[in-house]
């Protein structure tokens, strides 16, 4: 978790769940649910503000922290931790 | 960051959010190793999509300089402040096309420090015009039936002027990124490191996919001897060149000291 350079400054606390998704952020460009290893990512039915469909986790038990979501993340829409 | 400035103008899926979040963890990773304050770190951009990067959404010193000039912006810098650590961010057209002058003569001199070049292929902000990146056989706006023109190789020319550190990676590989970024910003001298990005928008296709291709035309570099050819869209990655060599500003600074003991001692 980065936090000296967060982005998200407002929701540094929630992002200390395991995997948090700052929905507002977003844009529903779909590289994290390509790329999830594990696939526990899946894209919202719910629209955000903005009209892109944010990811959800569906099976937190699959997730393995590996990150790559927030890592490859182009809008630091997502927080992973351990 | 800016947590205010979010989300990023960038369109949905464009590869230069992904590359500021490489190189803010390879900041962060030196900052925290290092022991380096975040106040010496410098971020200069020239125009282009990518020279949003810097001032828009960075909380550190930076400038949003000339166009293709951002290498001569932070060598002024670093000329002032020597103890500056510079990155530059710096798109295709920006370092292949208008400042390739500056690029070439910033890796020539071997300043200290970090050129991160974007390379999607073409001229996003304008419109997907094709540029000297572009493959041949690529379409883009001015090139309706494929580009007829050769690539530009930008580590090849970096090698070539003599940078210290030269590396390729694209988007699809973000660990590789973030070591050859953390690597550079390390090494005394310049570093040149092109990451692919995919622009989704120009390119037409899908940024998952195009990041999947991208992961699948990528070959990685074997020692010099087993270099084979490769396809048509097929390009090498990996670390190029890593060397020591005299950098500009130690050497500078070894004569102003020599000049001042001789004075003093007068």
């Amino acid at each position: 978790m980065r936090h000296a350079l967060c982005a998200m400054p407002t929701n540094c606390e929630k992002a200390m769940r395991k995997l948090y998704v700052e929905e507002k952020y977003c844009k529903g460009c779909g590289i994290c649910v390509e790329f999830c290893p594990a696939k526990v990512l899946k894209t919202s039915e719910k629209m955000n503000a903005r009209g892109y469909f944010p990811p959800e986790s569906k099976d937190m038990e699959k997730c393995k922290k590996c990150g790559l979501c927030s890592l490859l993340c182009p809008d630091f829409a997502i927080a992973v931790s351990d | 960051m800016y947590g205010d400035r979010f989300p990023t103008i960038f369109c949905p899926g464009c590869g230069i959010g992904q590359v500021l979040n490489y190189t803010l963890n390879a900041v962060d990773h030196v900052v925290q190793k290092d022991d380096v304050s975040p106040e010496r770190f410098f971020f200069a951009s020239g125009v282009g999509c990518s020279a949003r990067l810097t001032s828009h959404y960075l909380r550190f010193d930076s400038i949003w300089s000339l166009h293709g000039r951002a290498p001569a912006v932070a060598t002024g810098a670093l000329l002032a402040r020597p103890e500056l650590k510079a990155i530059v961010f710096t798109g295709d057209g920006d370092v292949a096309a208008i400042g390739g002058n500056h690029f070439i003569h910033v890796c020539r001199r071997n300043l200290d420090m970090t050129l991160i070049c974007m390379n999607n292929g073409l001229y996003g902000m304008t419109g997907g015009q094709s540029a000297p990146t572009t493959s041949r056989g690529i379409r883009s706006t001015t090139s309706p039936y494929g580009n007829v023109e050769n690539a530009f190789d930008l580590c090849e020319m970096a090698i070539t002027a003599g940078a210290s550190y030269v590396a390729r990676w694209t988007t699809a590989h973000p660990q590789q990124c973030i070591q050859a970024i953390e690597k550079g910003i390390r090494k005394k001298g310049t570093a040149f490191i092109e990451i692919m990005t995919q622009c989704p928008t120009h390119m037409k296709q899908e940024p998952a996919k195009m990041m999947k291709k991208f992961r699948s035309q990528a070959v990685r570099l074997p020692p010099e001897k087993e270099r084979g050819p490769l396809d048509k869209d097929q390009f090498w990655v990996g670390e190029f060149v890593d060397k020591d060599q005299p950098e500009w500003l130690e050497t500078y600074q070894k004569i102003i000291d020599r000049f001042q003991d001789k004075t003093q001692s007068a």
